[in-house]
C-alpha cells in the first residue's frame, strides 16, 4: 500500500531517553532509549509484564518516571509543568485505552464534541460538525445519537478512536486497542488504524496483533522485562529476530 | 475551659443515675435500659422479620400486600408519630394501661422488623436461583428449602447488616423520651433539670456516650464483615478444588 | 370512646388552623435543613479530597460524630447546650425569632450533611478509574474532568441513596417537636390533647407524612429514570 515515507530528518515526534521506572521496588522500565519519528507507525511487542503498556503511558504522563526522559515534540513531557500545560502537551497527544473508557452519560457525539469544545475552546457547530465527520470515518454515523452501554464494543472503541482523533492530535497512542474486544469485531478496529497509518498519522502501538504489525508498521520495537530488546523492520523482525528472547517469543506465537 | 472539669464532675456524681436509672428505686433506667431495650427489640423483630419476608417473596397476595403495606408505613411514617399511635391504641387492645417501657418495645419490635424483613429479604435475592433449583431437585419443599438452604445462607450473609440495624435500633430508643420511658436520654433530661446551669456539660456527655457506644459496634461490625468476606472467598476457593478432586476419585 | 369523626376535627377552624400551621412547619423545616444539608455535603466531599490527612481526618470525625450520635440527642445539645454557649445578646435575638426552628435546621442539615457526603463520596469511588484517565487524556484539567465527566456519573449513582436519606430527613422534622417546634406531630398532639379525638387527628397526620414520603420517593424515582444513562443496566 502506498502510503507518505516517514520524514527522516525532522526531530522525532517521540523521544525516549535513558528511562527508568520502578513500582515500588520492582524495574517496570530499565534505560529506554528510543524515538519515533513523525508520521512513523511503531508497533511495540513483546510478552505480558514486558513493561509495552506501561512505557506507552509515559508518553502523556499517565505513568510517572523516576530517572530520564520523555519528549513530545521536542518537550519534556515529566517536567516540572504547570497544570494546563500538562493539560495542553495531553491534548496534543490521542490516547486509546484497552477499555475503551467512553463517557457513559453521553452519546457517541457527546463522547466525541465535549473535549474540543471545553478544552479547546471549539465552537459547538465546528466541534460538531467535526464529530459528525470523524464518526462517519470511522463507519459510526448512525450511531452518534446512541450510549455507550448501547454499543458493541468494536463500535466503542471506534467511537473512543473518533473521540482521540478530534482533538487534532499529531500523534495517536494505542495501548492493546483490541485485547477487550471478541475476536469477530477486532478486524472493524484494525481497518480504522490501517487507514489512519495510511493517512501518515505518527503511530504508537501495542499490540498482539502481528499482521497489523507485518502490514503497516514501519518499526517493531521488541520489550521484555522493562528493555526495548530489539527494534526493526517489521520484514527483517518476523522473519529473523537478532535477540534470543525476541526469537523465543516468536516462536511461541507460531505455536499457538 | 472550665467545660471539662464540670463534665468530668457531673460523670463522678451521677453515673449510676446514667448507667441503670433510678433502679432500685425505681424502673430500670440509663444505658442498661437503653442496651435491654435495644437488644430485647431486635431479638423479637427478627423472627418477626424472617416470616415477614418470606411472606413478602411468597405468590400469595393474601400474604405479600400487607407486608408491604407494613414496610411502606413504617418507611414513610416518622417514628415518632408511630409511637403515638402505639401509646395510644395499645391500653385500648390490652385493656388496661401499660408502662412507658412495654409500649416503646412493641413499638421497636414492629419498626425494626419492617426494616429488617427488608433486610432479609434482600439477602435471599442476593443469592443465586440455583440453590433453589438445587433444593428443589433434590426433593424439599419450599419452606424445608428455605429452612435447610437458603435461609442459613442468607442469613450469614446479612449479618452485617443485621447488626447495623441494631446500631440505628440503639439511637431509636431516644425517641422514648418523648413518652417520658426511662432510658439513658431521659436520665440526662433529670440531670439537667437538677443542675439547671450545665447544659452543654450534661447534652455532651450525652453524646459522646452514645458516640462511645455506637461508634465501638460498628468498628467490630466492620471487622465481622471482613472475616466474612474472607470466609466466602476461602469457600469459593474450596469449591473450585473440588471437581479435581471428584474427577480423580471416578476416574481411579 | 366517642364515635369516629374526622370532620370533628378537620372542619374545627382552631385545629385545622393548628395543623395547617404544623405542615407549614415541617416544610419549612425539611426543605431549610436539606438545602443546608446538601451544599454542606458537597462542601464536605471536595474537602475530603483535599491532600493531607487533617482535611480528610476532619472530615472523616464529622461523619463518624454525626452518624453515631442520635439525631434527637444532636438537636437537644443544639437547642439546650450550644445555645447556653452563645452571648447573651445572640441568644435572646433568637429566643425572639424562632430560635428553636433555627436549631432544629442546623442541626438537621448538619446531621443530614455528613449522609449526603457520604452517598456522594460512593457515587463518587462507584466511577472506574478509567473514566478518570480517559478524561486527563484528552487534555481535561482537573475542574474540567470533574465537572464534565466524573461528577454527573457520581451524581447518577448516589442518587437512590441521596432520594432514601431524603425520605428520612423529611421524617426527621418530626424530632423537632422535642425542642419546641410547632411543626406536625407537635400540632398533632396539640390538637389531640384539646379535641380529645387521638384516633382521627393521628390518623391526619399519617395520611399526610405518608403521602408526602410517597411523593418524596416517586420523585426520587422519576429523577433516577430521567437520569439514567440510556441502555445502562
Amino acid at each position: 500500500m502506498s502510503r507518505e515515507t516517514p520524514s527522516g530528518d525532522a526531530d522525532p515526534m517521540i523521544k525516549f531517553i535513558a528511562v527508568h521506572k520502578f513500582f515500588g521496588a520492582l524495574a517496570a522500565l530499565t534505560d529506554v532509549n528510543a524515538e519515533v519519528k513523525k508520521g512513523e507507525v511503531v508497533v511495540v511487542c513483546g510478552p505480558s509484564g514486558s513493561g509495552k503498556s506501561t512505557l506507552i503511558r509515559t508518553v502523556n504522563r499517565l505513568e510517572e518516571i523516576q530517572s530520564g526522559s520523555v519528549l513530545f515534540e521536542g518537550k519534556d513531557v515529566h517536567a516540572k509543568l504547570r497544570g494546563s500545560a500538562l493539560n495542553h502537551l495531553r491534548s496534543r497527544i490521542g490516547f486509546v485505552f484497552q477499555s475503551f473508557n467512553l463517557f457513559p452519560h453521553l452519546s457517541a457525539l457527546d463522547n466525541v464534541m465535549l473535549s474540543p469544545m471545553k478544552v479547546n475552546g471549539v465552537k459547538r457547530s465546528d466541534a460538531r460538525e467535526t464529530a459528525l465527520r470523524l464518526l462517519d470515518r470511522v463507519g459510526l454515523s448512525a450511531k452518534a445519537q446512541n450510549y455507550p452501554a448501547q454499543l458493541s464494543g468494536g463500535q466503542q472503541q471506534r467511537v473512543a478512536i473518533a473521540r482521540a482523533l478530534a482533538m487534532e492530535p499529531p500523534a495517536m497512542l494505542f495501548d492493546e486497542p483490541t485485547s477487550a474486544l471478541d475476536p469477530e469485531m477486532v478486524g472493524e478496529v484494525l481497518s480504522v488504524m490501517r487507514r489512519l497509518a495510511r493517512d501518515g498519522m505518527t503511530m504508537m502501538c501495542v499490540t498482539h496483533e502481528m499482521n497489523f504489525a507485518r502490514d503497516v508498521a514501519d518499526r517493531v520495537w521488541f520489550m521484555d522485562a522493562g528493555r526495548v530488546l530489539e527494534t526493526g523492520a517489521p520484514g527483517d523482525f518476523f522473519r529473523s529476530p537478532q535477540h534470543p528472547r525476541a526469537q523465543r517469543f516468536l516462536s511461541d506465537l507460531h505455536t499457538r | 475551659m472550665s467545660l471539662l472539669p464540670s463534665m468530668i464532675d457531673i460523670v463522678r456524681d451521677n453515673w449510676l443515675l446514667l448507667l441503670v436509672g433510678q433502679y432500685p428505686n425505681g424502673p430500670l433506667g440509663g444505658i442498661a435500659a437503653t442496651l435491654i431495650l435495644s437488644v430485647l427489640g431486635i431479638a423479637l423483630a427478627f423472627p418477626l422479620s424472617v416470616a415477614m419476608a418470606l411472606a413478602s417473596l411468597s405468590p400469595w397476595r393474601a400474604l405479600r400486600w400487607p407486608v408491604m403495606a407494613m414496610v411502606y408505613i413504617t418507611r414513610g411514617v416518622p417514628l415518632l408519630l408511630i409511637i403515638l399511635w402505639v401509646y395510644f391504641v395499645l391500653p385500648l387492645l390490652i385493656g388496661h394501661s401499660v408502662p412507658a417501657f412495654a409500649t416503646m418495645l412493641v413499638t421497636l419490635v414492629g419498626y425494626e422488623a419492617a426494616f429488617l424483613s427488608e433486610i432479609v429479604r434482600a439477602g435471599i435475592l442476593a443469592l443465586p436461583q440455583g440453590q433453589m433449583d438445587a433444593a428443589r431437585a433434590l426433593g424439599h419443599s419450599h419452606l424445608g428449602a428455605m429452612r435447610y438452604v437458603i435461609l442459613p445462607q442468607a442469613l450469614f450473609n446479612m449479618i452485617p447488616s443485621i447488626l447495623s440495624q441494631f446500631v440505628s435500633t440503639i439511637k431509636e430508643t431516644t425517641l422514648g423520651y418523648i413518652i417520658n420511658v426511662p432510658e439513658l436520654t431521659f436520665a440526662a433530661g433529670q440531670i439537667n433539670n437538677r443542675l439547671l446551669t450545665k447544659p452543654f456539660e450534661v447534652y455532651f456527655i450525652l453524646a459522646i456516650s452514645y458516640f462511645i457506644v455506637c461508634w465501638s459496634l460498628t468498628q467490630a461490625i466492620n471487622m465481622i464483615e471482613r472475616r466474612i468476606a474472607a470466609r466466602r472467598t476461602a469457600s469459593v476457593a474450596a469449591e473450585s478444588a473440588m471437581p479435581a478432586t471428584a474427577a480423580s476419585a471416578s476416574g481411579a | 370512646m366517642k364515635g369516629f369523626d374526622l370532620m370533628a376535627v378537620l372542619l374545627n377552624p382552631e385545629f385545622s388552623r393548628m395543623l395547617v400551621h404544623g405542615v407549614k412547619m415541617t416544610f419549612i423545616i425539611f426543605i431549610g435543613s436539606w438545602l443546608l444539608a446538601m451544599s454542606l455535603g458537597m462542601i464536605l466531599l471536595a474537602v475530603r479530597m483535599l491532600p493531607g490527612r487533617i482535611a480528610s481526618g476532619f472530615v472523616a470525625i464529622y461523619v463518624s460524630y454525626h452518624r453515631n450520635v442520635p439525631t434527637l440527642v444532636q438537636l437537644m445539645l443544639w437547642y439546650f447546650g450550644i445555645s447556653s454557649l452563645l452571648p447573651g445578646s445572640v441568644q435572646m435575638w433568637l429566643g425572639d425569632h424562632n430560635g428553636e426552628a433555627v436549631f432544629a435546621v442546623v442541626a438537621l442539615g448538619l446531621c443530614q450533611a455528613a449522609y449526603f457526603s457520604e452517598d456522594q463520596r460512593s457515587g463518587l469511588r462507584a466511577v472506574p478509574r478509567g473514566q478518570w484517565e480517559a478524561a486527563r487524556a484528552l487534555g481535561h484539567s482537573y475542574v474540567g474532568a470533574m465537572t464534565y465527566i466524573l461528577l454527573p456519573q457520581a451524581v447518577r449513582n448516589a442518587m437512590p441513596a441521596l432520594v432514601n436519606h431524603t425520605v428520612s430527613l423529611f421524617k426527621n422534622s418530626s424530632l423537632a417537636m422535642a425542642i419546641g417546634v410547632a411543626e406536625l406531630t407537635h400540632a398533632v398532639k396539640e390538637v389531640e390533647n384539646q379535641s380529645f379525638r387521638p384516633f382521627e387527628t393521628y390518623l391526619i397526620a399519617t395520611i399526610v407524612y405518608l403521602v408526602c414520603s410517597l411523593l418524596l420517593m416517586w420523585l426520587g424515582h422519576y429523577l433516577e429514570q430521567r437520569s439514567r444513562m440510556a441502555g445502562a443496566v
